[in-house]
């Protein structure tokens, strides 16, 4: 491709006379035809606002004109699509004002924390120009803007800086009238990773309505800010964040399933759907001991549903499971009444009581208690045993699950040697641990009948 | 199962922020969408999550998130944009107690309303509601084809008990969906982005970044993506965006009926509900009552021909839903007229097949056909929890 002619050569801007968006796109018209870059390598992102109104003057480029603010986020999106896409050499170029900057500010500290491969155009003229002249945190103080007008009071926010700590590799500020200004957006196209030029420019319309903005006005006005004009680019470059993630693509090698317990010729014996709880404190493997039951269950072909509770907190407090095993499919996963209740400590039983189970247990509900806890359940045939004393806390749930299928035939004890053999090896010891306790118990004690 | 129907639909981009109870979606894609050559990332809010999806689609890739009712709230901005700019992206919405945070732990069917009556101008946003983990794998799958064949945003809308309940699923019974993929230009250049052919027709669509220009815009616009006052050809467009989905509704109205031909009374039901209601269902037959049932799948665009053929000869309809207010039954009233239509509603926990039994009966609903007026009431609303009653 020879050069393309970026800007339109008739186009007729559609800016106010002396607006600095002009000029901006004057610049990076000379910018990209400087670079050479082929026009459907760059896709122009607008946002909202004058700003927005780009579009239409780079007929050869993608522009994609976007919500107010979100400008950014959507260049991100489509600067992240080339990690994964063959074609990976599209360059986002965002043009952005200071209204957009302040509501999609979000966006411009993730693109520069990501390092993302965007170059970000950031018009500030101080305000909303396009709205009707209203503050921005942009907006220099004592600035009078048709929502400031005695003058803002707010100190405006120094976006550079800002995005410094935000790990931002190229950041320049220069006026809208700079001659060097292409040059300044030329670099921060062709730099490999996240850049910003912000542009001090006035909003004809409205800023120089109100403020003073003739010679060096704006220059002062930007000293008094304390802005740094030029260029700040950090130390040391940064890998893109799309960069890492195709190194990451190349080495992750793909996910082994993780083995399941296989299905046995021996079936459960089990007519109808069973209701199992089983309550105890968080950090006791209450609910992943119960995932061992719902495993043990599918091997001998029953269907299962699993689900567990716990305080916002999730490492302290109660910790439950509510299962449900039936020889069918599963509809409702809720409980209407209990079979079995399975308590092995205090805080869960509490919440047994709290959380309305208890009331649906009955005369027939099987009520499991640690012999520890002093507790008597409303209704219900009550066993105690002491599985926390004998197979430790950690392992007093399975050692209760055992215990319970060790009275009766539902879920055979082929169905445990299958699951605990699909187990890794170095967790098999302590489940056998917990099955044999759960199991000894179980052929000295129990008296249920299933 | 959202993730894997996801995945098996072709998915390669991903962005996620953490909100109980979509996070599980999250998670799964973080870890597998990398070994499958696809992006998935963590985004810092839920308006990120979905402009990057966005923005991703809009170069060719097939794009997810997930989220909650207060993220989903957050997102609408961005919902409006895709249908706007007829971009293709599947949000998986997994509904939780609302309003507000409300209770994250905690099911609800609430967001109805939310999902579907969220844009300006009131346009049809497809919703999928599973009831189940072998139905997230099928309606995710279908989630994104209807999203890449209409070029528009999709919900997938599950809840807590759906998306966080571990249940056995057989793989060899999972419903596999062939992949639509996004009809191209060929080789139009210079093509118009919105082109309109006819009223079911959608744009052929090139990628950005691809060797066609392309002119994406969210305002008002013509064929070419060119910003517009509103005009003839910008009126066009915009009644073109609601034209598109309503021409396919018949073709994506997934509903699974179960119809006595006897019956007076029909069982409408979708998402969690719908399981127990399918087990009031047993417990009426068993009892004698003839009562038909029908679990709706794609809430929106209203599976209209189904609902009609499932009313036909019936006299009392019965809407299960875990809202307040009926939300669903609302939007059936329309097209029930004549029928007398009842609401068993609740929140708080699912609404039990006992509840739902319970709840037919005291209506009179064992009363036979032609016996009750033919009365048509939004107002009488069975909450199992109250005493009373209609």
């Amino acid at each position: 491709m020879g050069n393309p002619a970026y800007l339109a050569r008739d186009a007729k801007l559609p800016y106010c006379r002396g607006c600095g968006h002009a000029l901006v796109v004057r610049q990076l018209s000379q910018a990209l035809e400087g670079l050479r870059l082929p026009p459907h390598s760059v896709v122009l992102t607008t946002d909202i606002g004058c700003v927005g109104l780009a579009d239409s003057l780079f007929p050869y480029l993608h522009t994609v004109h976007t919500t107010h603010g979100r400008s950014t986020a959507m260049a991100i999106g489509m600067a992240l699509a080339g990690a994964v896409l063959p074609d990976s050499g599209l360059k986002p170029i965002v043009m952005i004002g200071d209204g957009g900057a302040m509501i999609g500010l979000l966006h411009l500290v993730h693109a520069a924390q990501l390092n993302v491969d965007i170059t970000v155009l950031f018009h500030n003229n101080f305000l909303f120009g396009m709205t009707g002249g209203q503050h921005s945190a942009f907006t220099p103080l004592e600035w009078i803007t048709s929502t400031t007008p005695e003058g803002n009071v707010i100190p405006p926010l120094d976006l550079l800086q800002l995005l410094q700590t935000a790990h931002a590799g190229f950041l320049a500020r220069q006026f809208a009238t700079d001659s060097s200004l292409d040059a300044v957006i030329a670099d921060a196209i062709a730099f490999p990773g996240f850049s910003l030029v912000e542009i001090l420019e006035t909003c004809t319309g409205y800023g120089a309505l109100r403020n003073k903005t003739t010679g060096n006005v704006l220059r002062e006005v930007a000293s008094r800010q304390g802005y740094l004009i030029g260029r700040m680019e950090a130390a040391q470059q940064r890998t893109t964040f799309g960069a890492l993630y195709r190194q990451e693509l190349q080495s992750r090698p793909a996910r082994k399933a993780r083995p399941q317990a296989p299905e046995l010729a021996v079936k459960a014996d089990l007519a109808d759907p069973l209701h199992i709880v089983i309550a105890g404190t968080a950090g006791e493997r209450v609910q992943s001991s119960a995932a061992l039951l719902c495993s043990a269950a599918l091997s001998v072909g029953l269907h299962s549903t699993q689900k567990n509770d716990n305080p916002v907190t999730q490492g302290t407090g109660f910790s439950l499971s509510e299962i449900c095993l039936s020889p069918r499919l599963i509809e409702y996963t809720g409980m209407e009444s209990v079979d079995v209740v399975i308590g092995v400590s205090q805080e869960g039983w509490n919440e047994l009581q709290a959380n309305g189970t208890l009331a649906k247990s009955t005369p027939k509900t099987l009520v499991l208690l640690d012999a520890e806890l002093e507790i008597t359940p409303p209704t219900g045939r009550v066993l105690r045993q002491p599985f926390r004393r004998e197979a430790t806390p950690k392992r007093a749930a399975l050692a209760a699950i055992a215990f319970w299928l060790g009275m009766g035939p539902v879920v055979p004890k082929a169905a445990w040697d299958a699951v605990v053999g699909s187990l890794p090896v170095d967790r098999r010891e302590d489940v056998l641990t917990a099955l044999r306790v759960g199991q000894n118990l179980a052929s000295q004690g129990g008296t249920y009948a299933a | 199962m959202v993730a894997e129907g996801a995945l098996a639909a072709g998915c390669r981009f991903f962005a996620g922020y953490p909100i109980t109870p979509a996070s599980e979606i999250y998670e799964v894609m973080m870890r597998e969408l990398v070994t499958r050559g696809g992006l998935a990332l963590s985004a810092p809010d839920e308006i990120s999550s979905l402009c990057y999806c966005v923005g991703a689609s809009l170069r060719g890739l097939k794009a997810m998130t997930a989220t909650s009712g207060p993220g989903w709230a957050l997102m609408l901005e961005t919902v409006q944009y895709a249908l706007m700019t007829e971009t293709p992206v599947v949000i998986a919405l997994v509904q939780r107690l609302g309003p507000s945070t409300g209770g994250a732990t905690q099911g609800a069917q609430g967001d109805i309303f939310l999902a579907e009556f969220s844009t300006s101008g009131g346009y049809t946003i497809p919703v999928f509601a599973p009831s189940n983990a072998a139905e997230c794998y099928e309606l995710t799958q279908q989630a994104f084809n209807w999203s890449e064949r209409l070029r528009c945003p999709v919900v997938l809308l599950t809840d807590k008990e759906v998306g966080m309940t571990t249940e056995v699923v057989e793989e060899a019974a999972l419903a596999k969906v062939a992949p639509v993929e996004r009809t191209g230009i060929g080789a139009k250049a210079p093509f118009a982005a919105y082109e309109i052919e006819s009223a079911e027709s959608v744009p052929g669509f090139a990628p950005v970044g691809g060797p066609v220009k392309v002119t994406i815009t969210g305002s008002a616009h013509d064929r070419w993506g060119r910003l517009r006052k509103v005009s003839p050809e910008v009126v066009e467009m915009l009644v073109h965006l609601q034209r598109k989905i309503e021409a396919h509704a018949a073709e994506m109205a997934f509903v699974r009926p179960d119809l006595d031909p006897e019956a007076s009374s029909l069982l409408v039901s979708y998402g969690i509900t719908a399981r127990a209601a399918r087990e009031a269902v047993g417990v009426l037959r068993k009892e004698g009552f003839p009562i038909s049932f029908l679990q709706v799948q794609t809430l929106f665009p209203v599976p209209v021909e189904a609902l009609r053929r499932a009313a036909a000869g019936i006299r009392t309809v019965f809407v299960a839903e875990e809202n307040l207010t009926g939300q669903y039954r609302t939007v059936l009233a329309p097209f029930l007229m004549g029928t007398r239509l009842l609401g068993i509603n609740k929140v708080g926990s699912m609404i039990s097949p006992g509840e739902i039994v319970r709840a037919i009966r005291r209506a009179g609903g064992t009363i036979p056909r032609g016996d009750w007026p033919c009365t048509h009431s939004l107002d009488e609303s069975i909450h199992p929890d109250r005493k009373a009653g209609v």
